[in-house]
């Protein structure tokens, strides 16, 4: 006989639930899971009942940094539990699991600031995509088997034209790396190691023994030189390319914007009285490493008093909580309103004319270097001395789209108040065509204004601030390499061209951290005696959707030359897809052991033991542990793998992280085991550090900054040494609507066909392109738009005015277009965006209809290819021109219809299936 | 009893709570409290969100909803066989043995928080995870003391206690619940629901010039009653806490200008735009 188990009125522990269920004896009616998702009622024994019970209390927790920079650099915090195997939950680290408060001197951390006192939270802020990771490790695109390409053949024809087009079938681990090996081995005695190209160059999950990126390059690197793709700027490249000219801020990793950055946040929240939010996405961008850090911060400014303003053109999720002021500007014409701004100022004398007058150069006649031409200084260009177009509020008002009156209000207000602007790295602002431009004149405006004085600063990371006693990292034992700039190299914009029509010339490397005077030197490839590019090996084969001009790096791929294209990956898409072999990488979750430091992403800095969650997902391997099984296929005889592992074992190695972490004079090895983290101690002495540059500003003229002058320059002396004759970015920053390298603005001829001006910012719902498999996720409706034929696409919001003038409803499937492709997306009519813009953010998974023409909305790929500017090596993949319309479903199905015919999973994306024949080896 | 407290002033929309709750209890079965929900389309904790006003005066409203645990549930009166039952701590649980194939709890929650898992012939909703909280004691990670959508929460909005909590009795105090009308006296209480406004900018069209300090009055036509703002130095001017179906008529007057005055039929908040006024006697 069966009883039904009762559940009493009152609330049941699951202590007591236990308990219970071994009393009552006989069998039971419990419900439990059958596997993997398929839930039924059943009678199980007493026995059974219990045993279940149990093992339902049996969690484990283990830790993870789960931000998406990269490297062993930390991020977003969080705990995950697991259960019989398989991860039940994640969710936020209180810092006081095992601590108490007073153990990391929570006390210390306060900031008095307009008659409030504020507190950190004790647990981490993690956000929408590190709580779902595990959606992610489970996804179904996971690649599961090393996979080769059908039609390459590394002994006949290799096919390079289907790259893309054909499928995947499932090999062997032995048969990849004993394939990897003896291409390398062939590329290498036919064209020498430089014939190797290594794409491994940040974001994507955070590990240090097993951390990516770059355990490849340094693989490679023990054979001999390789050619290495270096990594640009990319979400801070008009601060890289222009504001470094402006006032130096070249070192570490300020690439141009205010250094240093001691307690610019506690200032800011002090003595800012107006706050500018730019272009820029504190709820956004910060997502990747600093979880909500940045949003709680921007409550605290309301708290405080802060006037808050937005200027963008689309009601980002900052604006939509945190702008007490939203100023709709049109896409990348910022320069012009900065412009106004500065006239406003120099017509109603509102500036901070000392200031200027000790630690400037360049801003009038009177101020210029010897050698300058007349009427090159600032305020000659902003007047119209120079050029007859005084760059009044009314000039920039029919460029900008912000209302004259609306121009001089906010030029007041900056005036009257020490005023900050603060970026959450950069947003679509410092992302366009020309975005030296705006750079250069963000930071002439804060000079206006005496930058440096209190509540008057630049901030890169607006939310980064934890005042711990010492700064932890993992990095020693990181296993991976990255930004090194050893010849030879390739700026990574520039190796589509580098692959299809070498040779390729260009100034600056453009790697992060480089001196201002590198981006007067010229570099080359392939340098004298090098062989070009044959074999490219990449970590990070995410390039089509996140760099410049996707398309062209598809043809890149497809190039005859490019003999063999191995990518790994965690699941299959976008680059991986062009490639001749895929092989299967684990998460974070999967990996035997780990260690490492969050300094980024939180309140308190944190170093934590990554315990194992779970077994790898089919035969995947850490990218480390790829390279171990490659370097013992290389060489058997153990020499390449002793040099690749130091000498020691994963768990050394951990071990060996925490001894070089900065901890170990904090907490035992066997004590930090025991707890699996350890908080960083806030510095009870935090306070008393000099607020950054302020140094500068108190000196009675200014020195010292890393600028020809040692001044802050309004006419950048460098620039007019070195590119007298550069009108993209001449030495006093212009407004430049179009030029040799680009015709983006709505001023260009290319904006009768083209009218609209596209906002692609970094995704809300994903990092780039991870996580775009999330199911969870993508039913939020600004995720994506689910189209009448089902297939979820990204949403292209655009303004009723421009969907009236289109006939575009809610819903419709548009395509989104200009001469470089198309792309599609769901229409969200709303007015978030201003009129005469739209908005898709970048990096949704690329999913081609047929070359030029992506579902996925990928928009990158018809970004523009070229770089900034005629001199400027960063990408520029918002603010471009672009023009909409509902897309004729019916002809593009009839055109392509094995485009169509693929089946595809509507709630992950995920067409793997479609791609890779699974059938194991030899069955 | 057991209590949420939601204040929408500072929820920054990040979803985390609807995900968290996903991540619970998707995949997840918690006997006797719940089984497995749906991957999708189905929400016990669902964020709403509404696009406020026009270019440029917008701002977006979100709304976490779940289940009420009404002190006068509806769903537990619709419920046969005891399927749906309160505990002493105030939580409604549905019990997933007992409501197997009782479809008509679905349309029993004026709410809408009650959703039909068809795989399993169940209804199923938030148990304001009690699974989580009847394990909790003071040795367990803090994490796990409260429900999910609360500890995923970054900003404070969602607040759990227990009303015997003088600090929740305040925070009670001040808040509404959604539909009072239904009388099912939800233990989900809001603070900060936003109220319609009527915004614009007033400015001088001749001298290209913001105006400041403008006096803006809305009068409720229904009601005589009387909201006022002042136009800061942009000239914008809010005027907040309306009510939506009304006729308001709307007068600016500034020093030195012409006063105006519009009718405003406010159906949803409402972005006048940008007004000039003329210079002229008051």
């Amino acid at each position: 006989m069966i009883e039904t188990f009762q559940v009493k009125e009152n609330s049941v522990s699951r202590r007591d639930f236990i308990k219970t269920v071994a009393v009552i004896g006989t069998s039971l009616a419990l419900l439990t899971q059958i596997p993997h998702g398929e839930t039924m009622l059943r009678a199980v024994s007493a026995e059974e009942a219990v045993k279940l019970a149990q093992q339902a209390g049996q969690v484990t927790s283990s830790l993870r940094c789960l931000g998406f920079v990269g490297a062993a650099m930390g991020g977003n915090p969080g705990v995950v539990d697991v259960a019989n195997g398989r991860i039940i939950r994640i969710r936020p680290l209180h810092f006081d699991w095992k601590y108490a408060p007073a153990d990391f001197n929570y006390d210390s951390w306060k900031i008095a600031a307009g008659g409030k006192e504020f507190t950190p939270p004790l647990k981490t802020l993690i956000p929408a995509f590190s709580l779902t990771y595990k959606k992610h490790a489970y996804s179904p695109n996971r690649v599961k088997y090393p996979l080769k390409r059908v039609d390459w053949d590394p002994s006949g024809n290799r096919n390079p034209q289907n790259r893309g087009k054909s499928g995947f079938v499932r090999i062997s681990w032995d048969e990849a790396l004993s394939t990897i090996a003896s291409e390398i081995n062939r590329v290498k005695s036919t064209y020498g190691t430089t014939g190797i190209l290594s794409q491994a160059d940040f974001h994507g999950e955070v590990k240090t023994v097993h951390g990516r990126p770059g355990g490849t390059t340094r693989l490679l690197r023990q054979l001999g030189p390789i050619t290495y793709q270096l990594r640009n700027p990319d979400s801070w490249e008009g601060f890289y390319w222009g504001s470094t000219h402006v006032w130096g801020m070249d070192q570490d990793m300020a690439c141009g914007t205010m250094y240093p950055q001691d307690n610019v946040m506690p200032d800011v929240l002090q003595n800012s009285g107006l706050v500018l939010f730019q272009g820029c996405d504190p709820e956004t961008t910060a997502g990747g490493f600093m979880g909500e850090m940045a949003s709680l911060w921007c409550y605290w400014l309301k708290q405080a008093g802060k006037h808050v303003i937005y200027i963008c053109p689309d009601v980002n999720y900052g604006a939509a909580v945190h702008a007490d002021k939203w100023i709709p500007v049109l896409p990348n014409t910022d320069a012009a309103l900065q412009l106004a701004i500065a006239y406003t100022w120099i017509n109603e004398g509102t500036y901070k004319k000392d200031y200027v007058a000790t630690h400037t150069i360049g801003f009038d006649e009177t101020m210029m270097p010897a050698g300058a031409p007349a009427n090159s200084s600032f305020k000659s260009y902003v007047m119209g001395v120079a050029d007859g177009i005084p760059k009044t509020p009314k000039w920039a008002a029919g460029i900008c789209g912000v209302p004259a009156w609306t121009i001089k209000a906010l030029a007041r207000e900056w005036a009257s108040k020490s005023t900050s602007e603060v970026h959450t790295n950069g947003g679509s602002y410092i992302r366009g065509p020309y975005s030296t431009e705006p750079a250069r004149l963000e930071v002439l405006l804060l000079a206006m204004q005496g930058v440096g004085a209190p509540g008057v600063v630049q901030i890169e990371n607006f939310g980064t601030f934890i005042p711990g006693i010492v700064s932890p990292s993992t990095m020693a034992a990181f296993q991976g390499q990255m930004f090194t700039p050893t010849p030879p190299f390739i700026d990574k914009c520039h190796v589509p061209e580098a692959i299809m029509s070498p040779p390729v010339s260009y100034y600056g490397n453009g790697s992060i951290g480089m001196p201002r005077e590198d981006q007067f030197v010229q570099y080359s490839y392939p340098l004298t005696g090098n062989s070009k590019v044959h074999m490219i090996w990449s970590e990070t084969p995410c390039l089509t959707a996140c760099w410049n001009g996707g398309n062209k790096w598809i043809e890149a791929y497809r190039d005859p030359s490019i003999e063999f294209y191995l990518t790994q990956q965690i699941v299959l898409e976008n680059d991986s897809l062009f490639s001749d072999m895929v092989l299967p990488v684990t998460t974070l979750f999967e990996n035997d052991i780990d260690i490492c430091a969050d300094n980024m992403g939180s309140a308190f800095w944190t170093v934590m033991m990554y315990n194992k969650c779970i077994d790898p997902i089919g035969e995947s391997h850490s990218d480390i542990e790829i390279c171990e099984m490659l370097a013992n296929k290389l060489d058997p005889t153990g020499g390449m793998l002793a040099q690749f592992t130091r000498g020691m074992t994963h768990a050394q190695l951990v071990q060996f992280g925490f001894q070089t972490s900065g901890i170990a004079g904090f907490i035992s090895w066997e004590d930090f085991q025991d707890k699996q983290y350890f908080v960083i101690p806030t510095d009870p002495e935090w306070a008393s550090i000099p607020r950054g540059f302020s140094d500068y500003y108190n000196l009675p003229t200014g020195a010292g900054l890393h600028t020809p002058s040692g001044k802050i320059e309004f006419y950048s002396q460098g620039l007019a040494q070195h590119f007298p004759d550069d009108a993209e970015r001449p030495p006093v920053p212009h407004w430049v609507p179009y030029g040799v390298t680009h015709q983006e603005s709505l001023q260009s001829s290319r904006a009768k066909q083209y009218p609209l001006l596209l906002v692609s910012n970094h995704p809300r719902w994903r990092l780039h392109v991870e996580c775009d498999d999330v199911s969870w996720l993508r039913e939020i409706e600004t995720c994506k738009v689910k189209g009448p034929d089902g297939y979820e696409y990204e949403p292209i919001w655009i303004n009723p005015v421009d969907a009236g003038k289109r006939g575009i409803k809610q819903g419709d499937i548009l395509q989104l277009y200009n001469d470089r492709g198309a792309v599609l997306g769901g229409a969200y009519v709303t007015e978030r965006i201003r009129p005469g813009a739209v908005y898709q953010d970048h990096a949704a998974r690329v999913d081609l209809i047929t070359d030029g023409l992506d579902r996925g909305g990928s928009n990158n790929l018809i970004a523009p290819y070229k770089t900034i500017s005629v001199n400027c090596q960063g990408l520029a993949t918002s603010g471009f021109l672009v023009e909409v319309k509902k897309a004729d479903m019916a002809g593009l199905m009839a055109q392509y219809p094995d485009a169509f015919a693929r089946s595809y999973d509507a709630e992950t994306g995920s067409d793997y299936d479609e791609w890779v024949d699974s059938t194991p080896p030899g069955a | 009893m057991k209590a949420i407290i939601v204040d929408l002033s500072i929820c920054n929309g990040c979803f985390n709570c609807q995900l968290a709750c996903k991540d619970e209890h998707v995949g997840n079965d918690w006997p006797p409290y719940s089984l497995s929900e749906p991957d999708r389309g189905q929400f016990w904790l669902k964020v709403s969100q509404k696009v406020r006003g026009s270019v440029p005066k917008v701002k977006v409203a979100y709304t976490p909803q779940l289940c009420d645990h009404c002190d006068n549930a509806p769903c537990i009166k619709a419920a046969t066989g005891g399927a749906i039952y309160k505990r002493s701590d105030g939580i409604v649980i549905i019990d997933p043995v007992k409501s197997v194939g009782q479809k008509q709890l679905v349309g029993a929650c004026p709410y809408g928080a009650i959703y039909w898992n068809a795989d399993l012939n169940i209804p199923q909703k938030c148990t304001m995870c009690a699974h989580i909280l009847d394990t909790a004691s003071s040795a367990t990670d803090p994490g796990l003391m409260v429900p999910r959508c609360v500890d995923a929460c970054q900003t404070g909005a969602l607040q759990f206690g227990d009303d015997t909590d003088p600090a929740i009795q305040a925070l009670i105090s001040q808040a509404e619940v959604l539909h009072p009308e239904y009388g099912a006296q939800p233990r989900v209480f809001y603070l900060n629901l936003p109220k319609p406004f009527i915004a614009g900018t007033l400015y001088d069209s001749v001298a290209e010039e913001c105006i400041n300090g403008a006096a803006v009055t809305a009068t409720d036509l229904t009601t005589g009653q009387v909201y006022t703002a002042t136009t800061d130095s942009y000239g914008d001017f809010w005027l907040e806490g309306l009510v939506s179906g009304r006729t308001y008529d709307v007068s600016m007057s500034a020093d030195g200008y012409l006063s105006k005055k519009i009718e405003v039929f406010l159906k949803d908040d409402k972005n006048v735009g940008d007004i000039p006024l003329f210079k002229g006697g008051m």
